[in-house]
C-alpha cells in the first residue's frame, strides 16, 4: 500500500487528506500520478512538488517501494 | 531562566522575539551584529479583508527543511548562529508568524543571511496558508 498524504489547497479539492493506494511492483512516481490525476484533476491543476518519505522528489522517474508516503503538493506559501 | 528552546522550530503557540534574540546572544560573545525579520498576519491582502489565516503544513519535511535552511545560512554567510520559528494553526489579523534572527560578527552577513532566509523558507518549506475574508476562506497563491 502507498499512503498519499495531501496538503492545503490540494486536500481542499481532493475533499481528503489522505489516499490510499495499491501498491504495484515497478511503479514510479510518474506512475502514481497517472493513476491519481483523472480521478482529482482539479486537485492536480495545483500540484507542482511531490515528496516521497519527506523528501522532496523531483525525477518523477523514481522508484516507489511498498509502504512508502507520497505527498503531492502545490506551490508553498508558508512564512 | 527558562529550559532552552530548540533554535528551530514550529509551533501553534505564539513566541517571544526577546527570548529569541536572547537565546541567539547566548552562543557566543563573539556577534557583533544580529538581524531579525517577523512575518506578520495582515488584515487586508488582494484587495479583501482579511480577519485571520490559518496555516497547514506537512511537518514531517517542513521541519527537516527549516533545520537545513538554518544550516545553510549559517555556512553561506559565516554566521555565528541563526534561529527561526514558524507558527501553524489559525493566526488572527496583526499576531506573528514568523520569527527569524542571525547573528554574525558583523552587519553585513547577519542582514543578508535573514533575507535568504525568509526567502528561501517561502521557496523551499512546505507550508500552506489559508485567508478568512468577508467573502469565504481562499488559499493563498505564493506571489514571487
Amino acid at each position: 500500500m502507498i499512503t498519499i498524504l495531501l496538503f492545503g489547497p490540494v486536500a481542499e479539492r481532493v475533499g481528503k487528506s489522505r489516499l490510499d493506494v495499491e501498491f504495484e511492483d515497478g511503479m514510479c512516481l510518474q506512475d502514481l500520478r497517472a493513476q491519481l490525476e483523472p480521478l482529482y484533476p482539479e486537485a492536480f491543476a495545483l500540484v507542482s512538488l511531490a515528496a516521497v518519505n519527506g523528501t522532496h522528489a523531483r525525477d518523477m522517474s523514481l522508484a516507489l517501494a511498498d509502504g512508502c508516503e507520497v505527498v503531492f503538493m502545490s506551490k508553498f506559501s508558508g512564512g | 531562566m527558562g529550559e532552552m528552546k530548540d533554535a528551530v522550530r514550529i509551533q501553534l503557540e505564539d513566541f517571544s522575539q526577546d527570548e529569541e534574540v536572547r537565546a541567539l546572544q547566548a552562543t557566543s560573545k563573539r556577534m557583533g551584529g544580529i538581524a531579525t525579520f517577523l512575518g506578520c498576519a495582515r488584515d487586508f491582502s488582494e484587495g479583501r479583508e482579511v480577519s485571520e489565516i490559518s496555516f497547514d503544513a506537512y511537518e514531517r519535511m517542513a521541519l527537516p527543511e527549516m533545520q537545513k535552511l538554518r544550516a545553510e545560512a549559517i555556512e553561506r554567510f559565516a554566521l555565528l548562529d541563526a534561529r527561526l520559528v514558524h507558527r501553524l494553526g489559525v493566526i488572527r489579523a496583526g499576531e506573528a508568524i514568523v520569527f527569524i534572527a542571525t547573528g554574525a560578527e558583523h552587519r553585513a552577513p547577519a542582514l543578508d543571511a535573514c533575507r535568504w532566509m525568509i526567502d528561501e523558507l517561502k521557496k523551499r518549506v512546505p507550508i500552506w496558508k489559508k485567508e478568512t475574508t468577508p467573502q469565504g476562506e481562499s488559499w493563498v497563491t505564493p506571489h514571487p
